[in-house]
This record gives C-alpha cells, structure tokens and sequence, in this order.
C-alpha cells in the first residue's frame, strides 16, 4: 500500500488529480472516451461484418482498420495509466477495475486472434482471391469480442459504483 | 424559449420518472452511464470509419456495403437519446442553466444537419460508388472532417459537463 500511496502522491498523480487545470483530468478523461470509440466502437463495427452485417464488404479490405484500433487502444493506454496514477489506492484494489483489465487483455488476445485467421492464417480467409465467407470460428470470435468490450465498458462505468471506487467517490 | 424549458423542467423533475433516475432506484443511473458510452461507441466508432475512409484511411474498403452497418449506428444513437432523455428527467436544472449542455445539443443538431447534407446534396451517392482505394472528392472529405470533429466535438461537450458546468 505504501508503494501505491507514493505512485498516487507523485507530481503526476497530483496534477492529475488536484490540480484543477482543465488539461489534467478533464482532458484526460475526455481524451479516455475518444480511444473507447476508436478500439472498441471499430473493434464492434468489424465484429458486425464478421457476425454477417454489411456481408458485401471484403473481409480483406477492413486490414487497414486494424492501426485505427491500435491508435484508440493506445490513447486508452496511455490516458488510463495517468488515471490509474492519480487513483492507486483505490483502483488497485477495487475489484471491479480488475474485471475490466481482464476484459481488454481478453478482448486484445481476441483481436489479434480474429487478425490472424483473417490475414495471417496459412489458410487465411480474407488471403487475395480468398472467398471471403466467414467461418463458424471466426464468428464465435466476433461474438467474444463484442462480449468482451461491452464487459470492459461495463465495468469500467461501475468502477465509481462498485468495489473500493464507490467508498473513494461515493458515486457518480 | 427559456421560459418554456424552465416549466417543462418543473414538470419533469415532478414526475416518478425523475424521481426514480434521480435516486429512487440507484442503479438506473449507473446503467444508463454505461448504455451511454455503448451506444456512443457505436454511433461514432461505426460513422467514424465512413468518415476516416473518405478522408483516405482504410482506404480499400467499398463505402456502399459499408452503409449496411448505419442502422448500428443509429441504434446507438437512439439509445443515447433514449439514456440522455433519463440523465435530463432525473435532474433537469443541472443541464438548463449549463452552456455545456447546450453546446453538446447544438454539435448533435449540427452533426445531424451535416448528416442531412451528405445525402441530400447526393455526395453519399459518389461516395457509395468508390471503388477500392479511389480517394473520396474534396467534397466529401470537407463533410467527413465535419463530421468527426463534431461527434469528438459531442464527446467532449458530454465530458466536460461536470467540469465546465457543475453538472455530472
């Protein structure tokens, strides 16, 4: 606990936290909900092609949504550490903060997964002159993606509700 | 106009509706939070790829059978009107008296009308026919960046209610 009190009173976990400037918290998590969008919103948009919405979009051509997710997922990286930061004690134990964790490594392993077979796969579905039909497990792939970011954002909404989050804030 | 919002407001705030968000069952609030950041994540994660695409991102996908997922995408929208109208009713004059909330009701009014433009002026129809990796016209692009920087734009208004505005 000691070693999270000093993470949580560090410069940054100050400024973060109690400095008032609308570029610290504010701006960071506004800046939390532009990278949801961007991993998750997408992530769930190529979800629906693979689950059979929009079946006329080549699977192959969805490739270059990958770096658009990638820049979503690190804004979120990167904006939820200096949250993190700002609220050790109470994140590190809450444990509906670590339900989200475990939702995105999840939900990542599952991207990468739904990447591979796309791509990557020595019989790869969406490999040129592929016949882009979606395979029984790619589609349970898409289904555990679509579970697994509506558990993050679940969670991630409830940390202020639920676990050691909800004593710190007392909600909202 | 305002004198309107105030007595809808009384009445609003009067009903078992408002009192029920307010409080009175307190997980509504925390469900409609998390519907909100759904449905938020459909609307402009799914209108943000068309968008991204014509101003040459992905640039390999087909915008036409793209379309297919805007109904996702307005579901999403309807949730959030749906969740939003909740926030609003449970506590009406944190949101009335609040520039922030009429800045994110103005950028929602604007992104539709932008919306509206695209298809109507019929730049949707010479963007429906792109073929892979054609670059979208100087026309669409103007009303993709348009539109992404007002659905950001709504985001940010939406996160700096508590903020700017005193309001959560």
């Amino acid at each position: 606990m000691d070693v999270l009190r000093a993470i949580e009173d560090s410069g940054i976990g100050i400024w973060v936290r109690e400095s008032g400037s609308l570029w610290s918290y504010p701006t960071i998590v506004f800046l939390h909900a532009v990278g949801l969008t961007f991993v998750a919103g997408v992530n769930a948009a190529v979800d629906l092609r693979l689950l059979g919405f929009a079946p006329r979009l080549p699977l192959a051509s969805m490739r270059g949504l990958f770096p658009v997710m990638w820049v979503g997922f690190w804004i979120n990286a990167l904006s939820g550490i200096a949250l993190l930061i700002a609220d050790a004690t109470t994140m590190m134990v809450s444990w509906v903060f670590w339900v989200k964790i475990a939702a995105i490594v999840l939900a990542v392993v599952t991207l990468a997964r739904i990447r591979y077979v796309l791509y990557l796969d020595p019989n790869a579905v969406a490999a040129p002159g592929g016949h882009d039909t979606v395979p029984p497990r790619l589609k349970m792939l898409a289904v555990a993606s679509l579970f697994l970011w509506f558990a993050a954002v679940t969670a991630g909404r409830l940390t202020a509700y639920l676990g050691a989050g909800a004593v710190a804030k007392g909600g909202h | 106009m305002m004198a309107w919002v105030e007595s809808f407001s009384h009445a609003l705030q009067s009903t078992r509706l408002s009192w029920a968000v307010a409080g009175g069952y307190p997980w509504i609030w925390p469900m409609c939070e998390t519907l909100h950041f759904i449905g938020m994540g459909l609307l402009v994660g799914i209108v943000g790829i068309l968008d991204l695409r014509m101003l040459g991102v992905a640039r390999e996908i087909v915008p036409g059978p793209l379309e297919r997922l805007i109904p996702w995408a307005i579901g999403g929208f309807i949730l959030n009107l749906v969740t939003g109208f909740l926030f609003f009713a449970g506590d009406p004059f944190q949101y009335i008296h609040n520039t922030v909330f009429w800045l994110k009701l103005l950028f929602i009014v604007l992104a539709g009308l932008n919306a509206l433009a695209f298809y109507v002026t019929g730049i949707a129809r010479r963007v429906d026919a792109l073929r892979p990796g054609e670059p979208a016209p100087p026309s669409a692009k103007f009303i993709a960046a348009t539109s992404l920087v007002l659905w950001i734009g709504v985001i940010y208004w939406g996160r700096m209610l508590p903020f700017l505005g005193g309001a959560f």
